[in-house]
């Protein structure tokens, strides 16, 4: 009988942290978005789906911080992913100094989002900012702008500190998956006469599949919460341009008390991200039976 | 895997990642010369002029009219705590996960990873109004064991994933020894596991270190505020002094680096380990 229970034991402290933390609190947020409610008020008034409605019909921002979440992630998996994979490549060789340039295109990735906005948010100072500075020594006074005001180019700025600080992930993880690549089947594709390309094409990137559905779970994933970088470099503007879904939430919720429509975001967010992680943790469990 | 590099592609090689390589420091660069600038230097010439005098005294006035200290203090205390708890915790989960006789084991794992699919905003709410409720609202205590919860999904992952490369022999002859199932935990797998939890213990550390989402939520006294609160607070409404507060992000950033420069290994091969599962 006691060894029955004994297993339920050592799972105990981490099971009620985790049933308090993070599921109760997310299924009663789920449970709240079907309320229209400002956080105080003792009486919550039931609408149904209508946040949810309200969001995808007539909220004016929603769409925006929507599509920007997208844009995102397909700017991360082409060029987040494309150039880690690139890097990766090129110091996958037996080449002198690969710890060190694998150390500097990966430190950004130690920094916090904070650190990485407040950088960069100085580096696209309008006046004395290292872009427009740059521009004027090399007399494109006409190309500076105010980089983050202007919201034609707001998020593409951000997005590049993002990709500055993130790459670093995607290149380590795909620095591992080379090197558990055998030598063997590139040399006998040599030996057969297969391009560079050819060997590339159907040894490496068949061999790399693994890393990529973990490169690829993970950046989308990583593109749907983007959150502290947007909020510290933008606060979501210029006119809500750069707003994602992240930054939407914590302003209709801690800011404008809109608690029903907040949790309406939150969850429009789990979903997207249950869409991506579903198979991602089917595949990996079933891959861990055999 | 290369065969032969021929000895002009290996220069373009080298060229474009050192100029690559160049382009990824370059942001940290300007950072340290906007820190040991006056503010005079500073807006007379140009950001990316070498500093006329290096200025280190904008270091010590951001550790202390900055209020450095104080944040470092706070999220270094946080951090001492969260990091050993929540691995003890997480190591228990694993172990019963692992090595224990459970039915439930997969289950069991894959209900925690369901807590990886769970973006922190749809528990704020939630949770703020649980705080408030158990009376833990801007506590310490409130603080970890919302810090904890967060990694657990993340931590169980990596252990499990570790404790079960190493082989049943060994809870067998633990077994003919008479050790119990606590003594396995702390003399066989504990011990035997201390790779991956070297590489939790550093990916932890980062992760508390960076936190900004929950201490924004849950962090309202500003002598509790972390790092990242702190840094934000350089930044006035109107006009931010861009020395003190590059002094500050370097003084934030120093320990993070160190960590990274002494463990390095431990990042490439913990994230590469959880690729492997």
């Amino acid at each position: 009988m006691f060894t029955k229970v004994k297993p339920w034991l050592y799972l105990l402290p981490a099971l009620i942290i985790y049933l308090t933390v993070i599921c109760f609190p997310s299924l009663y947020s789920l449970y709240l978005s079907f309320f229209e409610w400002n956080g105080v008020a003792p009486d919550r008034k039931f609408v149904g789906l209508d946040n949810y409605v309200y969001l995808f019909t007539k909220d004016t921002v929603f769409p925006t911080a929507l599509s920007n979440n997208l844009q995102w992630m397909l700017g991360s998996l082409v060029l987040m992913m494309g150039l880690g994979l690139a890097l990766a490549l090129m110091l996958n060789k037996r080449l002198k100094g690969r710890t060190w340039f694998r150390g500097i295109f990966y430190f950004p990735y130690v920094l916090s989002g904070i650190v990485v906005a407040m950088v960069w948010t100085w580096m696209y100072n309008p006046t004395q900012g290292f872009f427009n500075k740059v521009l004027e020594l090399v007399g494109l006074e006409s190309w500076t702008q105010a980089w983050l005001a202007e919201p034609k180019f707001a998020l593409y700025a951000v997005f590049l500190a993002a990709l500055w600080q993130g790459v670093g992930q995607p290149l380590v993880l795909f620095i591992a998956g080379l090197s558990s690549i055998p030598d063997d089947p590139y040399e006998a594709a040599f030996i057969d006469g297969a391009s560079k390309f050819q060997s590339f094409y159907y040894i490496t990137l068949p061999l790399l599949r693994e890393t990529f559905v973990i490169v690829v779970a993970t950046t989308m994933i990583g593109a749907m919460k983007v959150y502290d970088i947007v909020y510290a470099m933008t606060g979501g503007g210029p006119a809500e341009s750069t707003q994602v879904l992240s930054s939407l939430m914590y302003y209709q919720t801690f800011r404008y008390a809109n608690i029903g429509i907040g949790s309406a975001i939150s969850w429009v967010l789990v979903l997207i991200v249950m869409i991506v992680l579903i198979p991602y943790v089917y595949y990996t469990t079933k891959r861990s039976h055999v | 895997m290369e065969l032969r590099i021929s000895s002009t592609r290996k220069v373009v090689h080298y060229a474009v990642l050192i100029i690559l390589a160049i382009l990824f420091l370059l942001p940290l660069v300007f950072i340290f010369f906007t820190a040991v600038k006056s503010n005079a230097d500073l807006a007379s010439k140009p950001i990316y002029a070498f500093p006329a005098k290096i200025h280190w005294e904008n270091f010590v006035k951001a550790w202390d009219q900055g209020k450095m200290s104080m944040y470092m203090k706070n999220t270094l205390f946080i951090c001492l705590v969260k990091v050993p708890l929540g691995i003890l915790i997480e190591a228990l989960a694993a172990f019963a996960l692992t090595r224990l006789k459970f039915r439930w084991s997969i289950p069991m794992f894959s209900f925690f990873l369901i807590g990886m699919m769970i973006p922190m905003q749809a528990t704020l709410v939630p949770l703020n109004m649980l705080l408030n409720a158990i009376h833990l609202k801007g506590t310490y205590p409130g603080i970890f064991l919302i810090y904890l919860g967060f990694g657990i999904p993340f931590g169980i992952m990596i252990l499990r994933g570790f404790f079960r490369t190493i082989p049943k022999e060994l809870d067998e002859a633990a077994l003919i020894d008479g050790c119990s199932d606590m003594g396995k935990f702390l003399r066989i797998i504990l011990p035997l596991s201390m790779p991956a939890i070297a590489t939790l213990i550093i990916f932890d550390f980062m992760a508390t270190w960076n936190e900004f989402l929950l201490a924004q939520i849950f962090i309202s006294d500003q002598s509790m505020r972390t790092i990242t609160l702190g840094l934000l607070a350089f930044r006035g409404d109107w006009s931010t002094d861009y020395t003190l507060m590059s002094a500050a992000v370097l003084i934030s950033v120093l320990p993070v680096m160190i960590v990274y420069l002494l463990f390095q290994k431990y990042f490439v091969n913990g994230l590469a380990g959880s690729v492997k599962g």
